[in-house]
């Protein structure tokens, strides 16, 4: 039979809210394993953003962070570096200096020292102080005038040569200094000089001994305490003219971009250029307004932060790779695992349906040889009665009259059993075509009126219809359709013990139309909620019901694509929903 | 022999009444009672040899029947009526105590031999 085929005691996935819920539907294993996949592949995304949002976002931000502080950090490091170095540069250009005046005083206490120095004399201070360091270039002997008493050196000379309008001597008498050192300038001669200049007093009177020196002696000298460090190192005036600097600059021409405050004794900046950056330090001489300045490109005071940055954004970079990977292919596999899983699940629910249906074949051809058996009994007991009658020794009566009651009983069960046989052709029959339109509401009224006049007449029962005045036609024969709510109709009648009421509501619903019957009878026990659409399932005893009215309205509806839900509360009610596409 | 009371539980009607009648008629103190409970209820205050049990019935089925009627009165012999298709009832209601079994539709003979040898048994005869 057809309708076996497509059991409807899946009760696979119950879908109602609660116990008391059973919604007669015709689960589809496609959409179910559909729904799995898309669920699974939901998760597995949620678990991916998790690992993003969870491990590679702040691991990102946190490397951000570090290199920040990392840079910060390093470049401070560079910076009191390189001042340090401009620092103690200029105390070794200082001591440098110092030792050059001194030698330059000491001529002062020489035992050759005369106030009128002849050219030999001159000539010999200035051996005496080359023989010292070559960096000295000539040498003279000033009066407190300025005026030039004796010379020796490379330049010509000429008499009444004098000074006094050079700022390092105006510095030496006008301030009264013991010595100073000049800027640098050109001189007589055309390789630029600085002067280092000392004086000493003679019977009152002021005497001044001047020297010039080459600047790019200083340089060497500079270069040799830099111990091969990439460090320029320079020293330039208050005006930021270069005094030393570079071999390969010229020091008229160029002035330093960077003139530091004469303010503060040292201190560090970072200049940007038009190519890079640089780190500049300087630091104040004591005695001369010179500056000595150290200069670093940022990228060479960093250069060990770079490489350990790149080591470092490799490392995370790798570690987070690797962690990601070994993170999303376990997810992977265990998404896979459960869906796989799930899967089976659904294919175990599937089987035990179909067992399930097995089963219930087996259950039908009990209940039909049940059904069968009882009025069969019956008629062998009643057929053995009209024996007895007819047997004179139990001395009965055996009168047309009696036998004709016995032979009443005989018919009745056999009409029984043939209620039943045709009532299992119908299920059969329900699978005929739906296809002449039917006005639900006006079938309802038609149904209704007959068992007012029958089944309900026993009974005090109020029916309320609600029926929507606009509700569409449905595709169906009327027949079948008059079965299902008939059922429906009979069970509620029979819950209802003496009096009560039945609401019968008509709508539509998402291209349905939608009939639900209320009952205010005794309602239906959880357990058995799952079983009343089984066949041959009643709890009506005395032969009252055969347990096929609701497993045929559910077979009928079915067919008619449509789906039967129930809900009930013990000792409230039950509420039948029927629904029924009209599209 | 003493008169034989016995009790047939079943809800059909008119398959109740005629075994009944049928046993009258052969002697045997029958009586009837549409449900378990309405046997349990009678048990109250008879006494019966033999009680021929359905098995299927509704709100107490015959299995629960005889649960109760063996806590009540163990000494009463109890028959299983089961259809074809629910023997392992019938197998059940031995386990529990009943007698012996009976299927659906069973001539009455058969019905009353098995009343018989449970009637003996309950006296200590051979059965």
């Amino acid at each position: 039979m057809r309708v076996w085929e497509t059991s409807h005691l899946l009760d696979t996935l119950p879908t109602g809210k609660n116990a008391s819920e059973h919604v007669y539907d015709f689960a589809d294993s496609q959409a179910n394993l559909e729904k799995i996949q898309l669920h699974f592949k939901q998760l597995k995304t949620r678990l991916v953003l998790g690992l993003v949002l969870g491990f590679l976002l702040p691991n990102a931000f946190l490397s951000a962070y570090f290199h920040y502080q990392f840079a910060h950090t390093l470049k401070n490091n560079a910076k009191l570096n390189l001042e340090a170095v401009a620092e103690s540069q200029k105390n070794s250009i200082e001591i440098y200096l110092q030792e050059r005046i001194v030698n330059l005083n000491n001529l002062f206490h020489s035992k050759e020292f005369t106030l009128q120095p002849s050219s030999e004399v001159m000539k010999s201070y200035l051996h005496n102080l080359k023989r010292f360091d070559e960096a000295f270039v000539d040498i003279g002997f000033l009066d407190a005038n300025g005026l030039e008493i004796g010379y020796a050196g490379p330049f010509s000379t000429f008499p009444d040569k004098s000074y006094n309008k050079e700022t390092w001597y105006s510095g030496l008498i006008s301030e009264n200094k013991k010595y100073v050192v000049g800027d640098l300038s050109l001189g007589s001669g055309k390789s630029p000089r600085f002067t280092i200049a000392t004086r000493q007093e003679f019977d009152g009177r002021i005497y001044i001994m001047k020297a010039t020196l080459d600047p790019d002696k200083l340089y060497v000298f500079l270069r040799s305490i830099n111990n091969g460090k990439s460090i320029d190192s320079m020293i330039i005036n208050r005006q930021g003219q270069y005094q030393v600097v570079d071999l390969n600059m010229s020091p008229f021409q160029e002035t330093s971009s960077f003139v530091p405050p004469y303010s503060s004794p040292s201190g560090v900046e970072e200049i940007t250029g038009d190519n890079e950056s640089m780190l500049v330090a300087y630091s104040w001489l004591t005695e001369t307004p010179w500056a000595l300045l150290t200069k670093q490109p940022v990228s060479v005071a960093q250069t060990g932060m770079y490489l350990s940055r790149l080591i470092l954004t490799i490392g995370l970079i790798v570690i987070s790779l690797i962690v990601s990977t070994v993170v999303y292919y376990t997810i992977n596999k265990l998404v896979k695992n459960a869906r796989q899983m799930a899967e089976k699940g659904q294919q175990l629910q599937e089987m035990l349906a179909h067992a399930s249906k097995l089963a219930s074949i087996g259950e039908l051809a009990a209940g039909v040889a049940h059904e069968i058996n009882n009025p069969l009994a019956i008629i062998m007991a009643t057929s053995g009665v009209i024996r007895d009658m007819l047997n004179p020794e139990f001395e009965l009566d055996h009168s047309s009259e009696a036998i004709n009651t016995e032979l009443t009983i005989i018919d009745n069960a056999a009409t029984r059993a043939k209620g039943i046989t045709k009532k299992l052709q119908d299920m059969g029959k329900s699978s005929s075509s739906c296809s002449i339109p039917c006005d639900i509401n006006a079938l309802l009224d038609d149904v209704l009126s007959r068992l007012k006049k029958n089944e309900f007449k026993s009974k005090t029962i109020e029916i309320v219809t609600q029926f929507s005045p606009l509700l569409p036609s449905i595709m169906a024969e009327a027949y079948p359709l008059r079965q299902v709510f008939g059922n429906i109709f009979i069970n509620a009648s029979d819950a209802i013990s003496e009096q009560g009421t039945i609401t019968v509501t008509t709508e539509t619903f998402e291209g349905m139309v939608s009939v639900t019957i209320n009952d205010t009878g005794k309602g239906i026990p959880p357990e058995d909620l799952k079983r009343i659409f089984n066949p041959f399932f009643t709890t009506k005893g005395g032969g009252k019901g055969t347990g096929l009215g609701l497993s045929i309205a559910a077979s009928i509806v079915k067919y008619c694509s449509g789906t039967i839900k129930v809900n009930s509360i013990l000792g409230v009610g039950s509420s039948f929903t029927v629904l029924l596409p009209y599209q | 022999m003493d008169t034989l009371r016995v009790l047939i539980v079943d809800d059909e009607d008119d398959f109740r009444e005629t075994i009944v009648k049928r046993l009258k008629v052969r002697k045997v103190l029958a009586e009837g009672a549409s449900s378990g409970i309405e046997a349990l209820k009678v048990l109250e205050t008879k006494d019966y040899d033999v009680i021929v049990l359905d098995v299927k019935m509704p709100k107490m089925d015959g299995i629960e029947t005889l649960r109760h009627i063996k806590k009540l009165k163990p000494e009463i012999e109890v028959i299983m009526l089961t259809g074809h298709a629910s023997v392992e009832f019938g197998i059940k209601g031995m386990q529990l105590g009943a007698f012996d079994y009976v299927m659906k539709p069973a001539p009455l003979n058969e019905l009353l031999d098995t009343i018989i040898q449970a009637y003996n048994k309950k006296r200590g005869l051979p059965h």
